[in-house]
């Protein structure tokens, strides 16, 4: 799975803790048609997020932007930020680490799921020595030309409880449990 | 201009913007080495993005090549907006982004932004948005966004 690829940039701790294996407790996610919206109650993301400089650093680095507000501490110290400034949708990194691999709420890592663009809000920018926490709650469910979105909400706070962005997220799921199945053994899971 | 982006820049105020002014476009060659990076710096291992041998069978989207992460060609897209806001303090705040045609390996993609709206509210909260697209190197389009930049003052 190309893991000699990406092994050689994992660099931050939370990188080189990170379970690369997409396939994981594949079984636990649930499929388009599964989705409880008898039940829109809140739920907590699986970990917390402390924001440290090399995770604001590295993001920019992999998207090659060359801002020293985002990479540049002692420049982003002497500006009025007075600190790095993240990428705006270095949320991702947030998401993607406090969401888990299991159960509930986990839909962006469903094998077959796919992005067909985000909204997001950002209230404040995020700086380093916060921790980020999560909930997630999903919002709708809809058919449009012969596929099956998900659009779920999922809100970004502080160690503080301040609101720091929120994200309304869509995505392309696959309709049934087989979907996954066939996308797990290397088939074409969802039509395009 | 000093070599640190941003440092010497005048200031861009609500005043002195336009609608129809053109930011500074920016450009990225991809490579499956970025796709890798990206899923690195993401923390988003999608075997689609990842996985070379795999995408030969799956074709997730019809093709036999692996794509580059949605995130990422949104993330091309503002950082015309950010490069541009930033050293100005002004606040981005709305992002509405539509992903049309997944990246492949080997391309270019090309981003630009133009100021489409002037939103006179209040001093603190005037608002402008500006209109992102990104493009492969043959003008495909790859996806379009709407970002909302308040000026703080």
């Amino acid at each position: 799975m190309g893991k000699k690829g990406l092994a050689k940039y994992m660099t931050t701790e939370k990188q080189k803790q990170f379970d690369t294996d997409f396939f994981k407790d594949a079984e636990t996610y649930e499929v388009w048609e599964e989705i409880d919206f008898s039940n829109l109650n809140e739920i907590d993301g699986q970990r917390t997020f402390e924001i440290k400089a090399e995770d604001i650093k590295f993001y920019s680095e992999a998207i090659m932007d060359d801002n020293p507000l985002m990479n540049d501490e002692e420049f982003a110290n002497k500006s009025p930020y007075r600190g790095l400034v993240p990428h705006p949708i270095f949320g991702t990194q947030i998401i993607f680490w406090c969401i888990g691999e299991k159960g509930r709420g986990n839909w962006i890592r469903t094998p077959g799921a796919r992005n067909p663009g985000q909204y997001l809000e950002i209230y404040e920018n995020f700086r380093v020595g916060e921790v980020i926490h999560i909930k997630m709650r999903p919002y709708d469910r809809y058919v449009k030309r012969g596929k099956y979105y998900l659009r779920y909400e999922i809100v970004l706070y502080n160690q503080d409880n301040v609101k720091k962005g929120k994200c309304i997220g869509t995505l392309i799921l696959p309709k049934t449990r087989r979907d996954i199945e066939k996308f797990l053994e290397g088939e074409r899971g969802v039509e395009i | 201009m000093n070599n640190k982006r941003g440092e010497g820049m005048s200031k861009v105020t609500f005043d002195s913007v336009e609608v129809g002014e053109e930011l500074a476009p920016m450009s990225r060659k991809v490579t499956q080495e970025v796709f890798w990076k990206y899923a690195v710096a993401s923390l988003d291992y999608n075997p689609v993005h990842c996985d070379p041998e795999w995408v030969k069978t799956a074709r997730p989207f019809g093709i036999t090549k692996t794509v580059g992460h949605g995130m990422m060609t949104i993330s091309f897209m503002l950082t015309v907006v950010s490069n541009w806001a930033y050293p100005s303090m002004l606040k981005i705040t709305r992002i509405d982004s539509k992903l049309i045609w997944p990246v492949i390996s080997g391309w270019t993609v090309k981003c630009t932004g133009v100021i489409s709206e002037k939103h006179f509210i209040s001093s603190g909260k005037n608002y402008v948005v500006i209109d992102l697209k990104a493009e492969n190197q043959y003008g495909k389009l790859l996806g379009v966004c709407k970002t909302e930049v308040v000026f703080p003052d």
